[in-house]
């Protein structure tokens, strides 16, 4: 009995493989290698599309800049027309008068006139609530369409970042108003139609997407005619379907490690390519600790701080060892200030100018209090505790005990938050949002900045100077707010800046026209094709 | 045997309960608010306060915890697992849904190598004890149990994949894409199955009955299948039925490492998400299956052994 159950067990087994196999064969092979066509790229992703509504933030923005557009676009130049040909700003910079580009329709053969433009802004402002976190949002007074090919938008005051905001493909990026369901987006969409270089005409959640041209596009067509996009989770299985040429370009800030980056970096058959800083990374130090309330004792630690080890020890060269809280290719960010150099004699020599002597136990004291400060880190990041245990080390040799302390992700964002810290890692917003949206979050309790900075003397007069250079109009008012602003943090020595965040890209070595774009998480595949 | 039964089932059901109340709690166990959480899954880049209200409301967590917990319960009897934070337009139980039929693709074919390879492997090694044949094969079964499955599968990877270029590296399809995974979940079984098949032999061979078998002059081949083989299968019955769920839990890494699309997958996504409701599922349904895999083989080896019933 038992025997033919087994048997039974064995064939039922086989058969059921059987036909699961039969269920699923065939219908991905869509998504194939790359290996059959010069118009063909494959791209590779670590996670699925997801929702690609553009009003919302659950999808990929690199997919949802393939699929919409927004009014105008952020250049290396600065601002360039996009659905908007070209735009007015009246002379108290409160009304923003857009001429809409004629001619652009939507995928499905929707006109995209003011109308749509209208309805989809009108949609974008039914979910206000979620979109306050960009300063026009709170400014906005109205949008409306005189005329088909007119748009206007009324703000209650000025605000410069406005085409900044505006460029972002979220959530200012234009759907087909025949997606919205009840006029609204923001209980999802029922289609991901805009206008534009590409189309999504297939995916299987957690498998791929394909995208291919959209033949009706106003711009300049693309050469590459089908972007297909794997999700590959693991690293290591992302490189091996590179090597066996099942994937042409791994893309993006950390989807390669230093190891997979040196290895390739003499390779012919594969390129490897690094972008400007994208975003900064540092540790914030808290201002309303009793030690670190002073500030000899901040800028002893930004000497104490060797930013090149970090970079070459840590990062293999990959991020470059950053001198200040914004990289100068940051807008505003190029005023000269002098980097606080590594020298740990100066430290140690400041420590004691401050009254901190060494004690027995080669730690310093004061009036009996020891010099220990608590670093938190997110313990999901591998390199920001090996940054901790390095600095740990460091900090070591000149007298200050650092305790060490990682929280899971949710958890460190938390106790940042609430200020629960005395040193602790982060990361600036990054581009196009450094330094405007930034700095202006460290004027709410939103992250750690505004709990960090409470113990400044100068709390006030730095909001104050941000507000400011959010609303001013003058150039040279703005540069001179900003210089002042980012004087004053790095004097005040708040921040310390580790390294810069760099784009990275590694693709097949005939794949040509990669380059990084202004948006960190901008893929520009209208610019990529094949020799 | 219908007592045995009806008081088995009975039995499952405050263990299920307890296991849907473990899974529940662990969620409102986390110190952050879920509703912030949800927000921060969704890549809001700043989350306002505003935003938390509402996501609060939306997810109906201005309730007291009880009446949550007996929302969600009848919610799961009705089929009805929430909505993922990731992508607030699918339901749980779509998600699930969608991955499980790869899950147990990848599972089935695991557990057909398993079979294939460890019954007559196991039943040689016994056969020909000490042999040169059982020496390897004792040895591949020592350090393939000690390999970890990642590592394993990229190896192979590398080796079939890159190197030889015979099968795809990842993704899923056709039948091609399902050897390497297949093949590296089961390892790890094949030699549990060969150790445990050939130890029970072993000590099958020294029972009296094998011995009478011998004195009555029956032929080798057939004591050694008809009657040897079929008692050792036994123990290994109950272990397989019980290494169903494990395979279906434990192809999570593999799952990973080669872009399997199952459940594995998607739990690991929702880990790295923070789509607690997700997380949540998944557990339930792995231990639910561990809860029902165990009654049913329970109840089939009570069937097909008189032994166990006569002790009942």
């Amino acid at each position: 009995m038992k025997k033919r159950f087994v048997a039974a067990m064995l064939a039922g087994t086989m058969a059921f493989s059987m036909l699961a196999g039969c269920g699923t064969s065939g219908d991905t092979s869509s998504a194939g290698t790359s290996e059959n066509s010069n118009s063909e790229l494959v791209f590779v992703n670590y996670r699925d599309i997801r929702d690609l509504n553009p009003h919302l933030y659950a999808g990929e923005m690199y997919a949802q800049s393939m699929l919409y557009d927004t009014l105008v676009s952020i250049t290396d130049d600065g601002y360039e027309g996009c659905l908007a040909e070209s735009w007015e700003i009246s002379e108290d910079g409160k009304i923003y008068t857009f001429k809409i580009r004629e001619g652009v329709t939507f995928s499905d053969g929707e006109i995209c006139d003011a109308n749509a433009i209208l309805a989809n802004f009108n949609a974008i402002i039914a979910n206000k609530e979620r979109h306050t976190w960009l300063e026009m949002m709170n400014l906005l007074v109205g949008v409306s369409a005189p005329d088909d090919y007119t748009f206007v938008i009324e703000l209650s005051e000025a605000y410069y970042p406005m085409l900044t905001e505006l460029g972002c493909i979220r959530p200012f990026a234009m759907i087909s108003p025949n997606c919205m369901i009840d006029g609204e987006t923001k209980d999802g969409v029922n289609g991901y139609i805009g206008t534009g270089p590409y189309v999504l005409t297939d995916f299987v959640t957690d498998e791929y997407a394909v995208f291919e041209r959209n033949e009706n596009y106003w711009g300049e067509l693309p050469a590459i005619e089908k972007i297909t996009v794997k999700v590959i989770p693991d690293n290591q299985t992302r490189i091996m379907a590179l090597e066996s040429g099942e994937i042409d370009l791994i893309f993006g800030k950390n989807m390669l490690d230093a190891d997979a980056i040196s290895q390739y970096e003499n390779s012919d058959k594969f390129t490897v390519a690094l972008s400007d800083p994208t975003s900064t990374r540092h540790i914030v130090l808290n201002t309303t600790n009793d030690i670190l309330s002073d500030v000899t004792i901040r800028q002893a630690l930004q000497h104490a701080t060797d930013r090149t080890a970090i970079s070459e020890g840590i990062f293999y060269g990959l991020e470059q060892p950053a001198d200040t809280l914004y990289s100068k290719t940051v807008p505003y960010c190029d005023i000269g200030l002098e980097p606080y150099e590594y020298d740990s004699d100066k430290a140690s020599e400041m420590l004691e100018q401050a009254g901190w002597a060494m004690g027995k136990d080669g730690v310093r004291y004061k009036d009996g209090k020891k010099l220990e400060l608590e670093l938190l880190y997110n313990s999901d990041s591998v390199t920001e505790k090996t940054i901790s245990e390095y600095l740990q080390s460091e900090y070591a040799k000149i007298g200050i005990s650092i305790k060490i302390h990682g929280e899971e992700e949710q958890s460190y964002r938390d106790n940042m938050k609430a200020g629960n810290f005395d040193m602790v890692f982060n990361i600036s917003w990054g581009m196009p949002y450094d330094p405007q949206s930034s700095l202006s979050g460290m004027t709410a309790p939103v992250y750690g900045d505004y709990a960090a900075q409470q113990g400044l003397e100068d709390k006030a007069e730095i909001d104050k100077a941000i507000a400011e250079v959010l609303t001013t109009t003058d150039e040279t008012e703005r540069q001179e707010l900003y210089t002042f602003v980012l004087t004053r943090l790095h004097e005040d020595a708040v921040y310390i800046p580790l390294t810069y965040e760099c784009n990275k890209a590694l693709y097949t070595s005939d794949l040509e026209g990669v380059h990084f774009g202004t948006d960190q998480y901008d893929v520009p595949f209208a610019d990529m094709y094949f020799e | 045997m219908k007592r045995y039964v009806v008081r088995r089932l009975l039995l499952a059901i405050p263990l299920l309960l307890a296991i849907s109340f473990v899974c529940f709690m662990f969620i409102n166990l986390i110190p952050s608010n879920p509703a912030e959480v949800a927000l921060r899954v969704q890549q809001m880049p700043v989350i306002t306060q505003e935003a938390i209200t509402e996501m609060e409301e939306m997810l109906g967590l201005n309730k007291p915890f009880i009446v949550r917990y007996f929302d969600w319960l009848i919610g799961c009897l009705q089929g009805d697992f929430g909505i993922s934070y990731v992508n607030p337009t699918r339901t749980v139980a779509g998600e699930i849904l969608r991955c499980l039929p790869a899950t147990l693709q990848l599972a089935g074919a695991s557990f057909v190598i398993v079979l294939v390879l460890s019954i007559p492997i196991g039943f040689l090694c016994a056969v020909y004890k000490d042999s040169v044949f059982d020496r390897v094969m004792r040895g591949i079964v020592f350090v393939s149990t000690a390999m970890p499955p990642y590592w394993v599968g990229l190896l192979l990877m590398w080796g079939i994949g890159v190197k030889l270029g015979w099968l795809p590296t990842n993704g899923s399809g056709t039948p091609q894409h399902l050897i390497l995974p297949a093949f590296t979940v089961a390892l790890s079984y094949i030699s549990t199955y060969i150790r445990l098949i050939r130890n029970n032999m072993l000590e099958n061979m020294k029972q009296d009955y094998v011995l009478y078998a011998n004195v009555r002059g029956l032929p080798q081949k057939a004591i050694l299948v008809k009657h040897i083989l079929k008692n050792s299968m036994h123990t290994c019955i109950v272990a397989m039925g019980m290494s169903i769920p494990q395979l279906i839990s434990g192809t999570i890494v593999v799952e990973n490492v080669f872009s399997w699309p199952g459940l594995g997958t998607l739990c690991i996504s929702s880990v790295f998400n923070r789509d607690y409701p997700v997380i949540q599922t998944y557990v339930l349904l792995i231990g639910v299956l561990f809860v029902v895999f165990n009654l049913l083989f329970d109840i089939l080896q009570t069937v097909s052994d008189p032994r166990l019933r006569k002790e009942n």
